[in-house]
């Protein structure tokens, strides 16, 4: 087992549709210097940088983290598993302090899609080129057909999605990293035009830039700062075709089997045997309210056939755990980022850091990951107590 | 220098090399590859818990290339991650992640299919859209640049640069593993000339590491980085190269004289050789020469032998564990090889580099 690593410091834009104010480098350095400030150090404790860029073609310049997030001197590299890059990118520099390399890690996630006419192109050519692509399937359709999914094994409805949308939309209004951010009730969620059926417009995540930085330390480099440990992780990989994952014994598209093993394996390395019982806030990386959904029994909320019930729970305010008290990627989705953001929000609120959102007592936080059509997860306990 | 308890090892390599194969897709070759690492291990695909890889996407053409490469390497519920980054920087997380205990023994592969893409069209299109993109700048470009800096140090060098690229040549005709038929040159910028041209091809390489003792240990990595605007780098320092090498010595506690065989990646052969000169490892204007009349530097034929971004790091890593390991065939380097340093680097115009070197256990 790895010794302990803390978040000792973050820094983030805010997050909206265009930058246009800013070049990507301004914007890196903006949310770097937030982060080293949190952190109490200077650049020069920096051992490791770790870039999260997810597909070039949505930025229009190949590599742009090259020239905005990597410094002279230091060892840099760039990870890039889709939705998840973020996350992903976190646990790279985890590894590379636990290894001994460095004491200090600066993860750096990059999202510039705002300028990209074509993203649901650009997301399109993620899809098989014979089988798929033709078909004209996007990330939302994509969506759209496990929430159907969702409605026929477990009974959820369309009031369920626009429910949830609400209530992230009214969360989100206490996210100060969050511009303009948009507020609308349930019958305004029902009313919006169908995307894909049963997505509606003002349940889908809106298109955003924006820069999240987190800063990772070894035990004996975190000293008296205020951290937030890294209990457990996990992550895995699915197949490639949805269609092979449709039905199988080891679970259907909608349990989100490679998320449960995440969660499993994160929680057994945090000591966490029932997490109902435990985690007192989640962070879901679900661009749609289908998709935070489909996590709650992979999480190990709730059980799956009782994913409506836990849902009106939810919505109630009636759980132990609060789910994205930040509004959630459904308020803001930079795509390169929004894994690294769950984990960051997380590590605010378990280091009481998290202002107007911030909830009470939690101890315990369990941020998420999904990238590439729900093939890759990613899970990270976080805690307020050295391990 | 003690050994860790959770040293990595590498357990067996596999490299393939070919050209537009109409009868195996990308997946197919990298299936094939991961399979051949496993088999030169001696491994089972049960035992790997992890799977690193290196893709880029834009040379792969799809905006997330790792949902189809990932399976195929074997990453159907492990834990898995793809760098869009040099080859040698997985090889070098894989064994972070061994050496922190967080995996026992991991896949990693990396890919470039030249044969489907434009490498060059993609180098472009990494550098400043407004300044540099029109000037017509790549990888290639730039070590066209940064020969020319150099021969107006040193001129009048012609038979050492004449038959440094013999040797290569040489070098890569005997590489079993070096591209038949097919591929093609890039455009070359002048002074540099189409024999110093890397060889483009569709390259899969794989690698399996644990902590299991093996007969090769990495003994020591290192990474650095270089300023982005060509304009504010001194071509000929290259000190993100020099950067990396002197950690990755440095970790192992060795220096460069402990090193039997260097396996050096470079866009070209100029870059090849030159690496030399920064690693100190010739004098000044010595680089073609030393490359031409070692017999323990790039006994693979670097990149005649095939090549595509971003596989060379692993590629050269992987030459340097079949040298290590007297399985190199045709390039095998007579007598005994206690240690080898492998680079790689990462875009954009080698900013980043990645060195590691390995020591027979």
């Amino acid at each position: 087992m790895r010794d302990p690593v803390a978040i000792i410091g973050v820094g983030q834009t805010t997050y909206r549709r265009r930058h246009v104010e800013r070049n990507t480098a301004e914007l890196v350095r903006d949310a770097v210097e937030a982060a080293l400030t949190d952190a109490q150090i200077d650049s020069d404790a920096i051992g490791v940088i770790v870039g999260g860029v997810a597909p070039d073609a949505l930025a229009g310049i190949n590599h742009i983290d090259m020239a905005s997030i990597s410094r002279p001197g230091v060892p840099y590299f760039r990870v890039n598993t889709g939705g998840a890059t973020g996350s992903s990118a976190f646990l790279a520099a985890m590894s590379w302090i636990a290894s001994g390399r460095c004491d200090v890690a600066l993860v750096v996630a990059v999202e510039r899609m705002g300028y990209a006419t074509t993203a649901q192109a650009v997301f399109n050519s993620i899809f098989d080129p014979i089988y798929e692509k033709d078909i004209s399937i996007s990330t939302i359709s994509m969506i759209a057909m496990r929430a159907t999914m969702l409605m026929q094994e477990y009974g959820y409805t369309t009031d369920h999605w626009a429910s949830l949308a609400a209530k992230n939309s009214l969360a989100s209004q206490n996210n100060d990293t969050l511009e303009n951010p948009r507020l609308f009730d349930k019958a305004q969620v029902l009313a919006s035009p169908i995307l894909s059926w049963p997505i509606r417009t003002l349940e889908a995540c809106p298109m955003s830039e924006g820069v999240c930085v987190a800063v990772l330390a070894s035990e004996k480099f975190v000293g008296a700062r205020r951290a937030a440990w890294v209990l457990g992780t996990g992550a895995f990989s699915d197949a490639y075709a949805m269609g092979d994952r449709i039905r199988r014994p080891e679970g259907s598209l909608v349990e989100l089997l490679t998320l449960r093993r995440s969660a499993e394996k994160a929680y057994r390395e945090a000591g966490i045997a029932n997490p109902s019982e435990v985690i007192d806030c989640v962070e879901i990386q679900a661009p749609f309210a289908s998709a935070e959904a489909m996590a709650y029994s992979a999480l190990g909320l709730c059980e799956a056939k009782n994913g409506p019930a836990f849902l009106d729970r939810l919505l109630e305010g009636r759980t132990r755990a609060l789910v994205n008290p930040s509004g959630g990627p459904q308020a803001a989705n930079p795509v390169s980022a929004t894994a690294l953001i769950r984990i960051v929000e997380c590590a605010l609120q378990v280091r009481g850091l998290a202002g107007k959102r911030q909830l009470d007592g939690v101890r315990h936080a369990v941020a998420t990951g999904q990238g590439g059509a729900t093939q890759f997860s990613t899970a990270v306990v976080l805690g307020s107590n050295r391990p | 220098m003690g050994i860790s308890p959770n040293s990595a090892y590498i357990q067996g390599v596999a490299i393939s090399v070919t050209w537009a194969d109409a009868e195996r897709s990308l997946p197919d070759l990298i299936f094939e590859t991961v399979t051949g690492a496993l088999s030169n291990a001696g491994a089972k695909m049960a035992e790997m818990d992890s799977v690193v890889l290196a893709a880029h996407d834009l040379v792969d053409g799809r905006s997330l290339s790792s949902m189809v490469t990932a399976p195929a390497a074997g990453a159907y519920m492990r834990d898995e991650i793809r760098l869009a980054d040099d080859g040698l920087v997985a090889a070098s997380l894989a064994a972070a992640r061994i050496e922190a205990g967080e995996s026992e023994f991991s896949v990693v592969a990396a890919c470039g299919r030249a044969s489907e893409g434009d490498f060059q069209r993609t180098s472009q299109t990494a550098f400043d859209p407004f300044m540099i993109q029109p000037l017509g700048l790549d990888e290639f470009s730039l070590s066209a640049l940064r020969l020319s800096a150099w021969l107006q140090r040193h001129p009048g060098l012609e038979d050492s640069r004449r038959r440094a690229g013999q040797a290569r040549a040489r070098r890569a005709g005997s590489n079993g593993r070096a591209l038949k038929s097919g591929g093609h040159a890039p455009n070359l910028w002048h002074p540099l000339r189409q024999e110093e041209a890397p060889c483009m091809a569709d390259i899969v390489v794989a690698a399996i590491l644990g902590p299991r003792p093996a007969r090769v240990r990495i003994a020591g990595t290192g990474h650095s980085t270089d300023s982005s605007n060509v304009g504010d780098r001194d071509l000929l320092r290259m000190p993100s190269l020099a950067q990396a090498a002197e950690r990755a010595l440095s970790s192992a506690s060795m220096q460069s004289r402990d090193i039997d065989l260097f396996e050096l990646e470079g866009a070209t052969l100029f870059d090849e050789a030159y690496a030399l000169e920064v690693l100190g490892l010739a004098a000044p204007g010595q680089g073609f020469a030393t490359y031409a009349d070692g017999t323990g530097i790039n006994p693979s034929g670097g990149g005649a032998s095939g090549w595509c971004y971003p596989a060379m790091g692993l590629v050269r890593l992987a030459e340097c564990y079949l040298q290590l390991t007297g399985q190199a065939q045709g390039v095998q380097v007579p007598g005994r090889l206690r240690a080898a340093l492998a680079t790689g680097f990462s875009p954009v115009g080698a900013q980043s580099h990645g060195a590691m070197v390995l020591v027979t256990a």
